[in-house]
């Protein structure tokens, strides 16, 4: 093989000495016999390839002759190198035939040639009579239409050979195109991590690597010079304004766009304080007292949500019984958080409290306790004051009435009357002298009674008796026996009316109310409007109050229909009182709050007052002064101001005056009825301490 | 400023010191003053035995030091002060305590016989030493006031006032020991709260529980109406006057002989009760609100509080005048005190008298110097004081 070679380099250097590549095969032909065939193999392709272009641009002058000669022996070199055969076809990069170079062969499209040879003579198209039918059949019967491609610089068709087809498969795959190539082969390491003991070089370190570079100070310098002398200009910045971008909302209404800028933060949530803390310092964990409050309130009113508790350390802490809760809460919050900015005005928080007046201009009102009523040995139900105020009734559960002298606390008279006594109350005819009184006797009847100093009484439905022998002298005049449990007798202001309340959540035979010139009782109502909490009769027009236990039904008794529904808001009525004039009802219930409804404006509370820190249990209007006073199981009374103008444009004045103490907490009952002196501005209290207070 | 000037008088003969000043320490306080006027005594009469002293500077008592007395009082310390000075008022001692069977509702006292007026319907007459002499009853209902109407020898008249809406007279003999009902009065159509006995012993005003008040003999001679609530209190002021308290809040004064109102004194609170002193011509009242009142009267524009003496914590349910003494008077009240008051030392009661378990209903002078009072625990006590001052 190398002769060979030789041979045709000889030739090659008597055609072309000048010419480059054959210089190098020249050369490579001297180097040849110290190279094996391998690395000869390696070689010639590497000249060859890199100049192959040069190669076709020096045969291009050259004689028809020689360049035949020579293109055969490029041909040659090429199918060695490349290792095909003689008769096969030799790769489109080396044939030369079309010297049109590479343009658009579109360009000939309208002619019959497709460009020209290495003789400047035209080079045909190939007839080509194929229409797409033909081109189907081949397709469908030539096996080998898949391998043919379509020459466009010639215009023929070539069929790639197995290698080619091969060779595209492998670069398709993204493979080297020769089989051979190994592309694993083992790294010759020049400078290996290795710490030799020998430097690869010895040279010491130039000085130029010390000290710094002249020609870059040369450069900075001239580029400061230019900056200075402002040759150099900073980077213009793009001008958007020309109109790239435009303002899309600029025609928009400013009070909507100012809508859609508002950014509402999310309510945050409070900081962890102590009382969160695992171990938190003592005065934060809950004495018994404060436990016992927290379990007994409603989970909406309690202060904190869960129960500070002490661990020793961290580790011991449980997990959080309440996160799904309180995650859950906090969503509900957010959801549920206002969506509109709260304008904040610099207002002087003064000057929104309303002007209420002082107390102290206010007077009078009850403000000291005077005097103790004791002798009662169970807890007081119910009291009521003469309408002369000369005398005091009270009504205990130890089964008495007392009659008390109401400037001296004496107990004038006592009268057994063999039951609980659940409601006292005083014929307000200031020319009779009678009481009725409530009795829940133990077979679970109850009979209402009045006594008076000229003692009489009476009551219906219901069986009325005259009182006779033993129970005449103790001062009893007339019995009502009612077929349940009677709560509470109130009397008309006239003095001839009197009304008892049964509750009973299944009748309607709930309410009775009874004449007592006539000895005859009527039932007024025909359906059960739910559980009748108390009652009262309108000071002065026909009008009737039935409070059952969210609401209040004003009666009017003359057209018997109801005229008004005051919606209390409250959970269960406890009490109920009418102002003296009429127009106004305060209503107590045992969820603490006291509302006060003005019958004119609205039948919603006019005012709700949440003084008290349990249930109220008794309400009252003066009949004289504008004072209400309200009695709660928490032992106290607290006494308002309520001024009511003729006026309708004018709000009731209320102002709370004074909250009075003065009864003993007893089996968690404080003051159980609150009633005012019809001419002085006194306040009697009953309490479960079984004693009553006056205060004045 | 440690001294002041000040020029010592008194209008008791026995006790005249010379009139010039003297220089004394403004701290000094009463005990001081009396030590400096016991020593000039001493000085002027060796038989002096040492005697205590109070002190007025124009008209109040001195109580704290003088320095800081006359701050409070806007008296200048740059002249010459006129101290008054007269005999400490001593203590008044209890003496006797009366038991009874329930409440007492009144007292009535004169020189020689105490009448008293129970919640158990009797009256009752004690001799000033204390020893029960009779027993009155007669009425259904409580005694609410009682009042001795004359006494000639041996027989006396006395009235008795019930919430039985009478009244009666009886005629008593101290001998003999025999009471007799002489007249039943009435007339009222609601408990009799308070009677009064003119000075001369022949009318009877009786006051009752309602807005009317009655003067009587045998029938109503004259019925005064004009209060809007409970008469509390009623007393004749002299033969043609008679004045009212009410829980309307209003004192009325009455002229009898046409049974037309004179004057009316409008307070803020609810009379309880009202003594009419013809030494001072004052008026004092009790009221609700823990406070005595000192009234005027003859003004005309009515409702002129002279003074207020306050020190009490409960209503004052009775107060009367000393009768021989301009200023003072006793009071008493539901917090179970009886107070000696003195109207020239208005901030504070001259002696608490707490002898009382419960609340006090009905305090009385005697002319003979006893003090009284009853109340809610069923005791009439008597106190004996020193009425040897009757300069006024």
């Amino acid at each position: 093989m190398p002769a060979r070679q030789d041979r045709c380099f000889t030739k090659t250097k008597k055609l072309c000495p000048s010419c480059t590549l054959n210089t190098a095969l020249f050369n490579s032909s001297d180097i040849s016999n110290i190279l094996s065939q391998s690395d000869a193999d390696k070689l010639f392709p590497a000249f060859i390839i890199s100049r192959l272009d040069y190669c076709n641009s020096l045969l291009s002058g050259c004689p028809k002759s020689s360049v035949k000669s020579l293109q055969s022996f490029q041909n040659a070199t090429v199918r060695k190198l490349t290792g095909t055969k003689k008769r096969e076809y030799i790769s489109p990069i080396l044939d030369i035939r079309n010297t049109v170079g590479n343009i658009p062969m579109e360009w000939y499209k309208d002619f019959p040639h497709i460009g020209y040879n290495l003789d400047g003579k035209k080079i045909y198209k190939p007839i080509r009579n194929k229409d797409e039918l033909d081109d189907f059949l081949d397709k469908m019967e030539n096996p080998e239409y898949w391998r043919t491609v379509h020459d466009k610089q010639t215009g023929s068709d070539v069929v790639l050979s197995d290698d080619q087809v091969e060779l595209v498969n492998r670069l398709q795959r993204g493979q080297f195109g020769d089989v051979n190539f190994n592309e694993c082969e083992p790294m010759v390491e020049f400078f290996s991590s290795d710490v030799m003991i020998h430097p690869v070089t010895n040279r010491p370190a130039d000085k130029r690597s010390f000290i710094p570079s002249l020609t870059e100070k040369e450069k900075v310098s001239k580029l400061v010079h230019a900056i200075k002398m402002g040759w150099i200009k900073p980077r213009r910045v793009e001008d958007d304004g020309r109109g790239r971008y435009y303002n899309l909302w600029a025609s928009e209404d400013s009070s909507i766009l100012a809508r859609h800028k508002m950014h509402l933060p999310a309510p945050k949530i409070p900081l962890p304080g102590h009382h969160e803390s695992y171990n938190p310092p003592p005065e934060y964990l809950f004495t018994d007292e404060e436990r016992a409050l927290w379990e007994q309130q409603d989970p909406a009113d309690r202060k904190l949500p869960f129960v500070p508790r002490k661990y020793s350390s961290l580790r011991q802490v449980p997990a959080f019984s309440q996160f799904i809760h309180e995650r859950f809460e906090r969503c509900l919050d957010l959801y549920l958080c206002p969506r509109q900015r709260k304008m904040r005005v610099n207002v002087n928080p003064e000057d929104l409290i309303p002007q209420l007046p002082k107390p102290k201009d206010l007077q009078p009102f009850p403000t000291t306790r005077s005097l103790v009523y004791r002798g009662h040995s169970g807890l007081v139900r119910s009291i009521s004051v003469s309408p002369s105020g000369q005398w005091l009734a009270s009504g205990s559960d130890d089964g008495s009435v007392r009659f008390w002298e109401v400037c001296s606390s004496r107990c004038m008279k006592t009268v057994q009357v063999g039951g609980a006594v659940k409601s006292v109350a005083w014929n307000p005819n200031p020319s009779v002298c009678l009481l009725a009184v409530v009795i829940l006797s133990s077979e679970r009847l109850l009979s209402a009674q009045q006594e008076g100093e000229e003692p009489a009484e009476g009551n219906g439905s219901v069986v009325w008796s005259e009182a006779e022998g033993e129970e005449l002298n103790q001062g009893l005049r007339l019995k009502i026996q009612h077929p349940k449990a009677v709560h509470q007798v109130v009397w008309h202001a006239k003095g001839d009316y009197l009304a008892s309340v049964m509750p009973d959540n299944t009748s309607h035979l709930q309410v009775y109310i009874h004449q007592l010139s006539r000895r005859r009782s009527q039932n007024p109502f025909s359906r059960n409007k739910g559980l009748v909490q108390c009652i009262s009769f309108h000071p002065i027009r026909p009008y009737f109050f039935v409070a059952t236990q969210r609401s209040i039904r004003i009666y009017n008794l003359v057209k018997q229909e109801m005229t008004k529904k005051l919606q209390t808001n409250s959970k269960w009525i406890s009490s109920m009182a009418v102002h003296p004039g009429g127009d106004h009802v305060i209503c107590g219930s045992y969820d603490c709050k006291l509302s006060w409804f003005d019958l004119d404006l609205s039948t919603k509370p006019y005012k709700m007052l949440r003084h008290h820190k349990k249930a109220v249990r008794g309400v009252a209007y003066h009949r004289l002064y504008p004072l209400f006073a309200s009695a709660s199981d928490d032992g106290s009374v607290i006494v308002c101001h309520g001024t009511v103008y003729n006026d309708l444009l004018q709000n009731p004045l209320i102002v709370p005056v004074k909250v009075l103490r003065g009864h003993v907490m007893t089996h968690d009952l404080g003051v159980l009825d609150v009633t005012f002196h019809p001419t002085q501005p006194w306040v009697f209290s009953s309490g479960a301490d079984a004693t009553i207070c006056l205060f004045t | 400023m440690s001294q002041i000037q000040a020029r010592f008088f008194t209008e008791d003969k026995r006790y005249v010191v010379d009139d010039v000043p003297f220089s004394i320490p403004a701290a000094s306080e009463v005990q001081d003053l009396s030590n400096v006027i016991n020593k000039l005594l001493e000085a002027k009469n060796a038989s002096h035995s040492k005697v205590d002293f109070d002190f007025l500077v124009r008209g109040q008592f001195l109580r704290t030091s003088l320095s800081t007395h006359m701050a409070t009082e806007g008296i200048s310390t740059e002249e010459v002060v006129e101290i008054e000075y007269v005999e400490r008022i001593t203590a008044p001692e209890p003496e006797e305590c009366m038991m009874h069977d329930d409440w007492i509702s009144s007292v009535d006292a004169d020189a020689e016989w105490i009448l008293t007026g129970s919640y158990d319907k009797t009256a009752r007459i004690w001799s000033t030493e204390g020893k029960p002499a009779m027993t009155v009853a007669g009425h259904t209902d409580v005694v609410k006031d009682v009042a001795w109407v004359k006494r000639e020898g041996l027989t006396s008249l006395l009235l008795t006032a019930s919430l039985d809406q009478t009244v009666l007279l009886w005629e008593w003999n101290s001998e003999r020991n025999k009471v007799k009902a002489r007249h039943c009065c009435r007339g009222h159509a609601g408990s009799v709260d308070t009677i009064s006995v003119d000075p001369t012993g022949t009318k009877v005003r009786l006051e009752r529980a309602r807005q009317k008040l009655k003067r009587q003999q045998r029938t109503p001679l004259m019925t005064l109406s004009g209060h809007s609530e409970a008469v509390s209190s009623v007393l004749w002021c002299d033969s043609e006057e008679v004045c009212s308290a009410s829980w309307d809040h209003t004192i009325r004064i009455w002229d009898v002989d046409t049974g037309g109102m004179k004057t009316t004194l409008t307070g803020s609170k609810v009379f309880n009760c009202i003594s009419y002193s013809p030494l001072c011509r004052r008026l004092a009242s009790g009221s609700t609100d823990r406070h005595i009142r000192l009234w005027d009267p003859r003004t005309k524009d009515g409702s002129l509080v002279l003074l207020s003496l306050t020190s009490h914590t409960g209503w004052v349910t009775a107060v009367k005048w000393a009768p021989s003494h301009a200023h003072q008077l006793v009071s008493g009240s539901l917090d179970n005190l009886v107070k000696l008051w003195d109207t020239r030392s208005c901030k504070a009661p001259l002696y608490d008298l707490a002898a009382h378990e419960d609340k006090v209903f009905c305090v009385d002078w005697t002319e003979s110097g006893l003090m009284l009072s009853g109340g809610a625990d069923n005791k009439l006590y008597t106190y004996r004081y020193s009425a040897q001052q009757a300069e006024a």
